[in-house]
């Protein structure tokens, strides 16, 4: 009967035991979770404040920054989206420190996970709002150097130039996440040679007469040019000079 | 050579058919004007295909021939690569350490590739220097109604406003200067900058200014040479010079916003007219770019320009090709807000001077049409209202400039 009575008690023993051993873990997460949270707070205080300092606001706009935060339909100020993003991160950091000292094994194992993740989602970030940004500076010096070179699908050109670039900054970060790396690298090489075949065939349909002229151009002879308003005719004259 | 009184400078790349003239000429002035100095003429060359250093090591000029003195010292001449930036600027930094090299009193450069050069042009580019004491001679010429039309929409209103000077030609090419002048521009550290290329005109006359150089202009006749390189874009060109402009605005703040109004500086020469070549323009292609600007840089140019002066321009953009007038008081406005924007880092300086190429365009495509039948004097004076638009809206840029 002492025998059937130990073997009923001993686990309530042991979960008492494990209880006592547990409850200081779990103050522990308590106390990082809420530490976590008024450290996150201040922290992204004084980030708002830097970002103030450092007319963050104006700079986003000028970089695109801002628009593109507008096309997810977010309207805060860019400070305060970068502030809330920085914010989130620390939250989710202590959130992921306060679970670690509930000495989980399945919970340790995931920690790790997510701590070897973070590198790469980090990359994945940067080359993102860099390739961004680079895509945007590309696409305005074609579109520039389009227009003051007469070329009449200036807007296209430099439209394609930065979907171009966006699909490749996309499949770039995908591919540093490592989210199915196989279909990211099968899709990017189907949209991109896509859209470089269907630009190709948008050109040798609608540029028939521009290659014809660039082809006219390279030619020693060209047919006489009826004459234009105010270009006079003449062996003589020479072209303009700029300086 | 240790020491040198005079150094002529001409800066060369692939100029074998013009420069055998232009060595002549320099020769020939030198030996006729100044006879009792010490000269010595040097070619600054790119690295020249077509034998260029060779033309000028051999080109010869029998003095005796034509003149009934000669020179006490013979005229040396040694020709040189420089180093750097592939470039006019690059060229002339070599210059101006040879020139200080040798101590030299006085120097004057002038282009490879020019036609119309004549033994006088060294004697009215280096006498102000050598007679009178001036730092830098500024070349004036007779021009075409149509040729310059960067200096004259851009550079030499911009110089004139902004340093109170009247130098028309701010970027003539051809330039006299002392000794001290050319110790100034050695000792500034700007050659990694568009000044090692077309820059480098605006800068050194821009400098001399600023830096309250004793300056002055002088009078040489018609600027003739060879066809331009075709691979020298507008785009580029204006690149260079506006950006030098821009970046000296911003150094030169302190010494031009307080400063109003404009006042001639001495002219030498002997002013008289000239026949000169016709020159064909394309009014209707430089309105095709200034309407395709309108279209596809609308966005670029509302961040330069704000939404006022842009109202303004789209309305010039329905107007027919006989109706376009491109508004002196307008163009003002803009190329203060460029310079505005330059300042305020509003976007890439290259993007933002870039961008600039089709509104030039439209105001050199009104210009030509308004100019169509004016003579040169009449051409003239639409650049001198022009100068005074710009001056009367000289508050502007210093009102915004923070």
């Amino acid at each position: 009967m002492e025998n059937f009575m130990e073997l009923l008690l001993q686990p309530l023993r042991d979960f008492g035991i494990t209880i006592l051993q547990f409850v200081p873990n779990l103050l522990a997460m308590l106390i990082i979770f809420i530490a976590g949270f008024l450290f996150s707070r201040l922290i992204k205080l004084f980030f708002l404040r830097i970002f103030r300092i450092i007319n963050f606001d104006s700079w986003c706009d000028k970089a695109g920054l801002t628009a593109i935060i507008r096309k997810g339909d977010i309207w805060s100020k860019p400070s305060d989206v970068f502030g809330s993003i920085i914010y989130g991160f620390l939250i989710i950091l202590f959130l992921v420190i306060g679970l670690s000292a509930l000495r989980l094994p399945t919970i340790d194992n995931l920690i790790a996970q997510f701590f070897l993740y973070i590198p790469r989602a980090f990359s994945a970030l940067v080359i993102l709002i860099a390739g961004y940004v680079f895509a945007g500076f590309i696409s305005r010096a074609v579109l520039i150097t389009a227009v003051n070179s007469g070329y009449h699908y200036a807007k296209i050109l430099a439209e394609a130039v930065r979907l171009l670039l966006i699909v490749l900054i996309l499949a770039m970060s995908l591919e540093q996440l490592q989210i199915a790396p196989g279909i990211v690298i099968a899709a990017f090489s189907i949209v991109f040679g896509g859209i470089i075949l269907a630009l190709a065939i948008a050109f040798g349909i609608g540029g028939i007469d521009a290659a014809k002229r660039i082809i006219n151009s390279g030619e020693p002879e060209r047919p006489e040019q009826p004459k234009q308003n105010n270009e006079k005719k003449n062996d003589k004259e020479r072209e303009a000079e700029y300086l | 050579m240790d020491n040198a009184d005079i150094l002529v400078g001409i800066a060369s790349y692939n100029n074998a058919k013009t420069i055998g003239h232009v060595v002549k000429a320099v020769d020939a002035g030198l030996a006729k004007y100044f006879p009792e100095k010490r000269a010595l003429i040097v070619n600054s060359d790119g690295g020249s295909k077509d034998g260029t250093p060779d033309i000028v090591r051999s080109a010869t000029h029998d003095h005796a021939a034509i003149f009934l003195s000669h020179p006490v010292y013979p005229i040396h001449r040694i020709s040189m690569p420089y180093n750097g930036i592939p470039g006019k600027g690059s060229a002339f930094r070599a210059l101006f350490r040879t020139a200080v090299e040798l101590n030299a009193e006085a120097c004057c450069v002038v282009d490879a590739d020019l036609r119309s050069i004549t033994p006088e042009w060294i004697e009215l580019l280096l006498s102000p220097v050598i007679r009178k004491g001036f730092d830098f001679v500024a070349p004036l010429y007779s021009r075409h109604k149509y040729d310059g039309t960067i200096t004259n929409s851009i550079v030499y209103p911009v110089t004139r406003t902004l340093y109170g000077r009247r130098v028309r030609q701010p970027i003539g090419g051809e330039f006299g200067f002392s000794g001290k002048m050319a110790e100034f521009y050695v000792s500034q550290d700007v050659w990694e900058s568009h000044v090692a290329r077309f820059g480098v005109d605006i800068w050194m006359t821009t400098e001399a200014i600023a830096n309250d150089f004793k300056v002055c202009q002088t009078f040489l006749g018609a600027k003739i040479h060879d066809p331009k390189d075709p691979g020298s874009d507008l785009a580029d060109m204006l690149l260079q010079v506006v950006a030098t402009l821009f970046n000296l605005t911003e150094k030169h703040y302190e010494k031009w916003k307080d400063e109003r109004g404009s006042s001639d500086v001495p002219t030498f020469g002997f002013r008289y007219h000239v026949g000169l070549e016709s020159v064909k323009v394309n009014a209707e292609k430089m309105l095709g770019i200034f309407r395709a600007g309108l279209k596809d840089l609308r966005g670029i140019w509302l961040d330069i320009i704000g939404p006022g002066d842009l109202g303004e321009i789209e309305s010039l953009g329905s107007l027919t090709d006989g109706e376009f007038r491109f508004p002196a008081g307008l163009w003002a406005r803009i190329v203060y807000d460029y310079v505005l924007a330059y300042h305020k880092k509003v976007m890439s300086p290259e993007h933002l001077i870039r961008s600039l190429v089709p509104l030039y365009l439209g105001k050199t495509a009104s210009f030509v049409m308004e100019a169509e039948n004016m003579e040169q004097e009449g051409a003239e004076a639409e650049i001198e209202k022009l100068c005074l638009e710009f001056e009367n809206k000289k508050d502007y840029l210093v009102t915004n400039w923070k």
